[in-house]
């Protein structure tokens, strides 16, 4: 299990890394975009922001929560895991799975144009609650 | 040691070097960009010129008018020009990106229907200025007339506009500049032929002109 929350971790990591860079380089003139070439296009447009605040820095928030809420769990006492820290990573690896199914959809339907930063931190999600086990299994009775 | 030391040393060491990586990246130059592109293209007019004609420094922008990048920098052209008036002037080709903007080619006769009665600038600047409202619309036309006749256009002039071959004919003529250039983003600039990379900011604009004002 700790192995899981390891990969989580590193995941994170990647898009602590993924989500900050888009943060700084956003206002620093055109993004390198090699793969699907529509970086520019998807972060300028209206629904690259929320309230004024770009959404990179809402994902760098939610990757440093993710990052911290693994950590937990990689040093946490085997004897004594946390149900309630196993439950917050997977309904937070869950919720941004939504809310980065919501930004691919925008992506592709209303924009149609990708961002391959933005498609990167979509699988980092998607990796996450896959791998993030639900606090709902239980062991069955031997 | 209490035991949530050790994952909090963890998380400081990776939010440090997780924001030392990434702007460590964010100043790495483009190098494919440098490699592939030319540094200078020889552009041979018949963009729309706004300044003055005499001015030292010709800024050429290869524009979309669908594109929100373009219509992020538009307010910080527009306020460069009135920075130098006497040293610069714009040159404005349109390379509408018609695969990925579907309403650009549109937007860009809009334009030229417009320039046909005199007053291109203003429709550049409407189309710009109102991206937004028209940018997705599945029918962007009756926007454009809208928009001309709040400027005051002649709507029937500006419909034949719309469809005019001859109009459509100048654009791809920019279109081919453009590719003869390399050109392939937008907003692409070019200072006296000099390809140019200027940051989404006034700050970096001021510079960019700044180092290419005769001395």
């Amino acid at each position: 299990m700790k192995a899981r929350f390891a990969v989580i971790a590193i995941l994170a990591f990647i898009g602590m890394v993924d989500a900050l860079y888009l943060s700084i380089k956003r206002n620093a003139g055109p993004i390198p975009c090699h793969v699907t070439h529509g970086c520019t296009d998807v972060l300028t447009s209206r629904y690259s922001e929320i309230a004024g605040i770009p959404i990179s820095w809402f994902g760098a928030g939610f990757y440093i929560v993710m990052f911290s809420l693994a950590a937990f769990k990689v040093f946490e006492d085997p004897k004594y895991p946390s149900q309630r820290l196993t439950g917050l990573v997977f309904y937070l690896a869950g919720a941004a799975l939504v809310v980065s199914s919501l930004l691919v959809g925008i992506q592709a339907f209303i924009l149609k144009a990708f961002c391959e930063y933005c498609l990167l931190s979509a699988a980092l999600v998607f990796s996450m609650f896959l791998l993030a086990p639900s606090p709902a299994r239980r062991k069955l009775p031997e | 040691m209490p035991k949530a030391v050790k994952p909090l040393i963890v998380i400081v060491l990776a939010v440090a070097v997780a924001a030392g990586a990434a702007v460590y990246l964010s100043r790495q130059p483009d190098q494919t960009e440098i490699t592939a592109a030319p540094t200078h293209a020889d552009i041979k007019g018949g963009g729309h010129i706004r300044g003055l004609e005499k001015a030292a420094l010709t800024l050429v922008e290869f524009g979309d008018y669908q594109c929100p990048s373009c219509g992020a920098y538009h307010p910080l052209v527009k306020e460069i020009l009135n920075r130098y008036p006497q040293q610069l002037r714009l040159e404005f080709h349109h390379f509408p990106l018609i695969t990925i903007h579907p309403n650009s080619m549109l937007a860009s006769k809009a334009a030229e229907a417009a320039g046909e009665q005199g007053r291109y600038w203003e429709m550049h600047d409407a189309l710009f200025d109102h991206q937004r409202e028209w940018s997705d619309s599945p029918n962007a036309e009756p926007i454009f007339v809208a928009l001309a006749s709040q400027m005051g256009l002649d709507s029937n002039k500006f419909m034949q506009g719309l469809r005019s071959p001859q109009l459509q004919d100048r654009i791809l003529r920019d279109v081919e500049q453009g590719q003869n250039a390399k050109v392939d983003a937008v907003p692409t600039f070019f200072i006296n032929g000099e390809r140019v990379h200027i940051k989404l900011s006034m700050e970096d604009f001021v510079q960019v002109i700044e180092a290419h004002l005769p001395k």
